[in-house]
This record gives structure tokens, sequence and C-alpha cells, in this order.
């Protein structure tokens, strides 16, 4: 019985999707594992699109410059069944965002990780600036 | 002998009625009734396909070369009448001139060349077909072209909870007509080949009224602030696809497009 | 036998007290907690008369989920057909707990946005609960049929053409035909598990069903007036559908595929039989089976039940921001300036 379950848990580890395997795959080709990140800035726009939504986030230089970054992160659809809407991030919303910087060199990264200033993660247990999101 | 308010007041009732009865006119052929669906409302149910050259161009045209010089005359661009009630669009003086640097640069910035989804109503009289699947909490819209598709939400009526590229559309009948309420729409999408566009501000409602057995008319009322001095129609029938076995066929245009559009990007062979 | 011990398992969301406490708003949390009914309450199910649509079908309307932890086929070294209920459990809960772990930074896995921010590992959506070991329930050992010799035959040609056309980020045709927003797994047919975003709209009017698929806005017009299948001639990526009504299953027949998206090697030949019977409020049992005896000397089926889940399906429109591609060639061609410079620089 404990062989059994302990090849059952093995095995279910790796019963991962096709498509989120592949998607992997690509993302190390788009983005440097070699180049981590962390960026601070605020948001301008939250880019609601498939296959994977865009954060496009003013990010403030030491030297007082500003950059305009673009941060991919996941589809937005199964958050709009949570009751996400293009409302629940309002602009301006401050983000810290840790990932990994494009290859071709542009302002460019992938988010791994959105945090808030309370230092939750966006979305995760229905955090999101404000409060809960919308309930349907 | 009647005094001269009364004549007027009947003048001006006259002229009331035969305006809305020359309007109910235009919806729908005096004396026909459409068969019912299963839970009473009008059957809408099938697949139809307008039959003009909107896709060209909204607004009135003559016929003129295409922008391909190598299709010649397959790629020429033919006549309209026009399907925009009332003369030319209401543009904002900066908006047409929008609209001409669009029209002038169509091949590069035309979303129907690059395989985007189409939008509305521009779905509606692409040359495709689409079909109408009714049933009491939805009506699906579902166009060859591209494969859009459209829900509408005939009950428990929200806003868009995004924006996007078909809209998010609520439905309720008036009478026999179906009227699509859509907003929440992108501003990526045109109205036809000839440039003429729209922002995010959107908001069309559109009337599917059964003319005859096989014929619907479609009115559309088009508003968008942003772009247009006033919200303006456009109508046209809408004609049913007879074939004993019509069916929406695939058009999985994006396989047709990637080399135009990732071409530049290939690996060149030797380097 | 399958109907009786699904139908008894009945289907559970993340109201299960065992799996990650995250249970954002969207869900029915009623609905769930009301059915988290014991594995242990396995008697003869009530049978189940679904209800009928205005015109007289069966009702299968509405958003449906088969999203599930069960693979397609059967792990090696499990011979057995069904898991108890504790064994499918803990099975579920360290999937779960392995999808919300954190990645390790500076390795590819880490290289990702992180799916439980957005929602999209399984345990933070409805998924079709199922004691089997495997989706594949004929043949009996829970595993593909052998591949015949017509179908190796095959599968080194497109293996040759592979190689042939360089390597997998030289052009966008080199690429993944998901990652190319061409099509998904979950529209099949037959419908297969995308991982996420697993989700079919279905509405019926007379005369046909439709089902919609999440990924990418895939819809399936099934006509069900016993027309015949197209001409040989006419091909399509889902292939064109024909279904018909046996008392309360919708049987689909599917042919004219092109080919160019097979599902385990199969040829543009092969035809896809589904059956869709609703068999709870809150459930289809969906089969399907697989015959293409240029890939495969015997037919093979499968089980993937379908969870009602909650809607709306948004737009998934795909090729249209499809922002990656351009980054991928981009940054492989970067790359490849940066090798040969450095080459040049070595010189």
């Amino acid at each position: 019985m404990r062989a059994t379950l302990a090849v059952l848990i093995t095995c279910a580890g790796v019963v991962l999707a096709a498509g989120q395997v592949r998607a992997h795959h690509a993302f190390a080709a788009e983005f440097d594992v070699n180049k981590p990140i962390t960026l601070k800035g605020s948001l301008v726009k939250w880019e609601m699109v498939n296959p994977h939504s865009w954060f496009h986030v003013t990010v403030k230089e030491p030297d007082g410059k500003t950059s305009n970054w673009l941060i991919e992160g996941g589809s937005p659809n199964q958050l709009i069944r949570m009751g996400v809407t293009k409302n629940t991030v309002p602009i301006g919303t401050e983000l810290t965002i840790e990932g990994y910087r494009s290859k071709d060199g542009a302002l460019k990264a992938v988010g791994r990780n959105f945090v808030l200033p309370d230092g939750s993660r966006l979305f995760l247990g229905g955090s999101a600036p404000g409060g809960t999101p919308d309930k349907k | 002998m009647p005094n001269r308010s009364f004549i007027r007041l009947t003048l001006a009732a006259c002229a009331a009625a035969l305006v809305a009865g020359m309007t109910l006119a235009q919806a729908q052929a005096p004396g026909y009734r459409a068969p019912r669906a299963p839970d009473g409302k009008a059957n809408l149910n099938g697949i139809w396909q307008a039959m003009n050259t909107a896709h060209w161009d909204i607004e009135a045209h003559s016929a003129a070369p295409g922008p391909v010089l190598e299709l010649g005359a397959a790629g020429a661009i033919p006549a309209g009448l026009g399907v925009v009630e009332g003369g030319p669009l209401p543009y904002r003086p900066e908006a047409l001139a929008r609209r001409n640097e669009n029209r002038a640069n169509r091949l590069k910035l035309d979303p129907e060349v690059k395989c985007y989804l189409p939008g509305v109503p521009r779905a509606t009289y692409m040359p495709f077909p689409f079909q109408i699947i009714q049933s009491q909490k939805h009506v699906m819209l579902v166009y060859e072209y591209a494969g859009a598709v459209r829900t509408v939400y005939m009950t428990d009526h929200v806003e868009a909870p995004a924006d996007s590229w078909m809209g998010w559309s609520n439905g309720r009948w008036e009478g026999d007509t179906l009227v699509v309420d859509t907003r929440g729409f992108n501003d990526l999408s045109w109205f036809d080949r000839a440039g003429n566009f729209h922002s995010d501000a959107l908001h069309v409602v559109e009337r599917f009224t059964p003319r005859s057995a096989d014929t619907l008319n479609y009115e559309v009322t088009v508003e968008d602030p942003k772009v247009f001095t006033r919200p303006w129609k456009m109508s046209m029938p809408l004609y049913r696809r007879v074939e004993p076995n019509a069916q929406i066929l695939e058009f999985r245009c994006v396989e047709f497009v990637e080399e135009l559009l990732y071409g530049h990007l290939k690996k060149q062979s030797g380097k | 036998m399958n109907r009786r011990s699904l139908v008894s398992i009945g289907l559970l969301t993340l109201a299960s007290p065992v799996v990650l406490s995250v249970n954002l708003a969207g869900q029915a949390p009623a609905a769930s907690a009301a059915r988290a009914v014991p594995a242990a309450k396995a008697a003869a199910p009530k049978p189940y008369t679904p209800p009928k649509t205005p015109d007289g079908q069966p009702d299968l309307q509405g958003f449906w989920t088969n999203s599930t932890y069960v693979p397609l086929e059967r792990p090696q070294g499990v011979t057995k057909e069904f898991y108890t209920p504790e064994e499918a459990e803990a099975a579920i809960k360290a999937a779960a707990a392995r999808e919300a772990e954190q990645t390790e930074p500076g390795t590819t896995a880490d290289v990702h946005y992180d799916f439980s921010q957005f929602g999209l590992d399984r345990s933070q959506s409805t998924f079709a609960r199922s004691l089997r070991t495997s989706l594949i329930v004929d043949p009996p050992d829970g595993r593909m049929p052998p591949v015949n010799d017509e179908g190796k035959k095959r599968a080194a040609e497109r293996a040759a053409a592979r190689k042939q056309a360089g390597g997998p980020y030289d052009a966008v045709q080199n690429m993944p035909i998901g990652s190319r927003c061409i099509i998904m797994g979950g529209a099949g047919p037959p419908l297969m598990n995308a991982g996420y975003n697993a989700n079919y709209h279905i509405v019926q009017s007379p005369g046909y069903v439709m089902i919609l698929t999440e990924m990418i806005h895939d819809v399936r017009i099934i006509p069900l007036d016993n027309r015949a299948a197209p001409d040989r001639n006419l091909r399509q990526w889902v292939g064109v559908s024909r279904g018909r009504w046996e008392g309360n299953t919708l049987v689909v027949e599917t042919t004219n595929f092109n080919g160019r998206n097979p599902v385990r090697g199969a040829s543009e030949n092969m035809k896809v039989t589904e059956r869709f019977t609703r068999v709870a409020d809150d459930m289809i049992e969906y089969k399907f089976t697989i015959e293409d005896p240029a890939t495969w000397d015997r037919p093979w089926s499968a089980e993937a039940p379908l969870a009602k889940t909650n809607g709306p399906i948004f737009e998934f429109a795909c090729h249209e921001t499809n922002y990656g591609i351009a980054n991928i060639l981009a940054g492989a061609r970067a790359e490849e300036k940066a090798a040969a410079e450095h080459k040049k620089g070595s010189n």
C-alpha cells in the first residue's frame, strides 16, 4: 500500500497537461534565465488579453528617470471567472515585480511574482488593491 | 369649420403616423410573422450571410482598382450604394484624418489582413456566412471568418469585465426583434477595408428582425463619441443559406498570415 | 461500473478541506460544500432523467470542464482500474501542492509567470473528479494500443520533416501549433484536458448542438439531421462532425481531419466517435473512441467526464495579441547574432 501510494504521488506529480509543459519551454526561449530582475513601478495599464496578459509598468530609475516596461503575466480568463475585472487593479498601483528579462534586450520581462505594497501577491487569496475582487 | 390649430394638430398627427408606419415597414415586411422557436420566441436559427460590398466600404463608393496590383480585376473593388444611412460618416475632424490615413495604408493597417478578429458589426457583413444558435439563456453568433464567435447573454446582464475584439453582448427581445447591445470593445478592429474605425468607447446596438422566411433585416446603431459627432445607423438584409447541407466551415486564417507577420524574423540560412 | 463509481463519488470543487485553502469568489460556495459526498456512499444510483430543451433534446447546456488530475494512460506500476478514495485523494493533494509550489530561482521552470497567481493551477477551479487510474478504458490495461507499422512509418516521416525544418525557433512554422494560436488540445475532437481554461460552453437549438471550447474560442456546430460526411477533399483541423441522439446519449462522429494536429500520431483518416450523456445535474459522462487502422490495429477508448463549472468564458483571442512569437523569434535571432559576433571576436 505504501509503495502504491509512493508511486501514485510521484506519478501524480509529473502529470502536467501538455499545454503547460510546452508553455514552460517557450518562456525560457523568450526570457533569459540568466537575467533575473526585480522592478518597482506603477501600473499604467493591465492588458487583459490572451494567451498571456501584459502589465505596462512605469519604473523609476535611481537617477530619477522613468522607463516603460512590459511584463508578461497569465491568461486573465480564470481571474475573470473569479470576479476580477478591468477595474480590479487601479491605474497607479505600485507593484514590485520579480522576473526575468527578455532575451532580445527590450524593456520586457516575464513576471514570476507580482507583489503589492502590503506584501501580498497579486490576486492570490483574493488580494487586490482595495480588497477582494468584485463578486458576481 | 375646423380652426387652424386643429388642422395643424391633425396634420402633425398624420405626419407622425406616416413616419412611424414607414419606420415599421423598414423593419418588417407588413404581415410577415416568423415561425416560432420552441420557446415561443421568433425563430432566428439558421445560417445567414450578407450580400453586398459593405466589407470593402460601408459608405457609398465607386468601383476602383484594388490595393494589390498582381490580383488585377480579381482583387478590384466593386461599387456599393452604401449601407450607412444618411450620407457620409459623421467623423470628428481629427478622426476623419485618421480614417483617411488608414485607407492610404490599408495593407499595413487593416486588421483583416492580419487575420485578426473582425469586431462588430464588420463580422456580420464579411463575405462569409455566420450561424445563429438560439437558446433561452444564450444566443450564439458563430462566424465562419476566423472562427469568430459572440455570446449574447439573454439573462443575467452584466457589464463587460474587460475589453475584447468582439465586445460583450447583452440581448433582449422586442417582439420578434432580437436586440443585441454590445460594449466593451477594444479599439483595434475596423468597420471595413476602407479604414473606417472606432475607439474603445464604441457602443453598438443591433436589431435582427425576420422579414421573410429566408431573410432578416439587420439594423445597427453605432455610437462612439471619441470618433463621431453623433450616432449613426446602417442597415442591410441578411440572406439565409438554403443549401440542404449548408454549414459553417473552417477559415482558420492564422496560418495564412504567419509568413506575412513573422517572415522577417526567420533565421536566414547560412548565418 | 464506470457510471456508478463516478456518480457515487460526486464532484468536488475546491471546497474540499484537504487541498489548498484558497477559494476565490466565483465558485458557488454553497453548492460545492453540499456536493462533498463521502465516497463511502456507494449505493446504487437513482436513475437520472435529464431535463429537456424546449425542442425535446436531452439538455446538455451549460458550462462544463474536463480539467482533471487523471492521466490519459495508466501510470507505470499501476495495474488496477480504480484507486481507492484515499489513494485518489492523496494523488490529487500531491499534484495540487506541486502546482502551487514555488519554483527554484535560476531554473528554466522559474522563467514563467506563477500559475497560481492567475488562478490557473487546477486547485483553484472546478475539476472533474474520478477514481480512475487512467482516462483510457479500452484497451483494459489503460494504455494506448501499440502503433502498427504504417503508424511507425508515418511517425518517422514526421520526425524527419521536423528535423529538416531546423531548430524550434528558426521560424514560426517550426513552433508548436498551440503556441502559434492555430488550435489547442481542448478543441479536439476528442475533447482533451487543456491544462487550464479547460472549459466548454454547450448550447442547443433545434437540430444542432454547439460546443464552444474556451481556447481558442473554437466552435463545433454539430448537425443532428443524419447528413453524410462531406467529400474527402474537404478537410478541417477539427474534422467535420455529425451527430444523432440515441436515447439520452448524443453520439457524434467526426471524420475529414486534415491530419496536421494528430491525436497521438493518428493519420488524417482517423475517425472519432464521442458519446455525451447527462448523468447528473452537474455531470456529463463523456466517452470517446478513436479508430485509425492506419495507426493502430484496434480502436481505443477513454472516459473523461465533464463537470459543471461556472462561466463566463471570456474571449480567448490568441493570435491577435500573441506577442510571444515575435519576442521568441527576435530573442533567438539576437542570441545567434551574439554568438556569431563572439565567434568572430575570438578568431
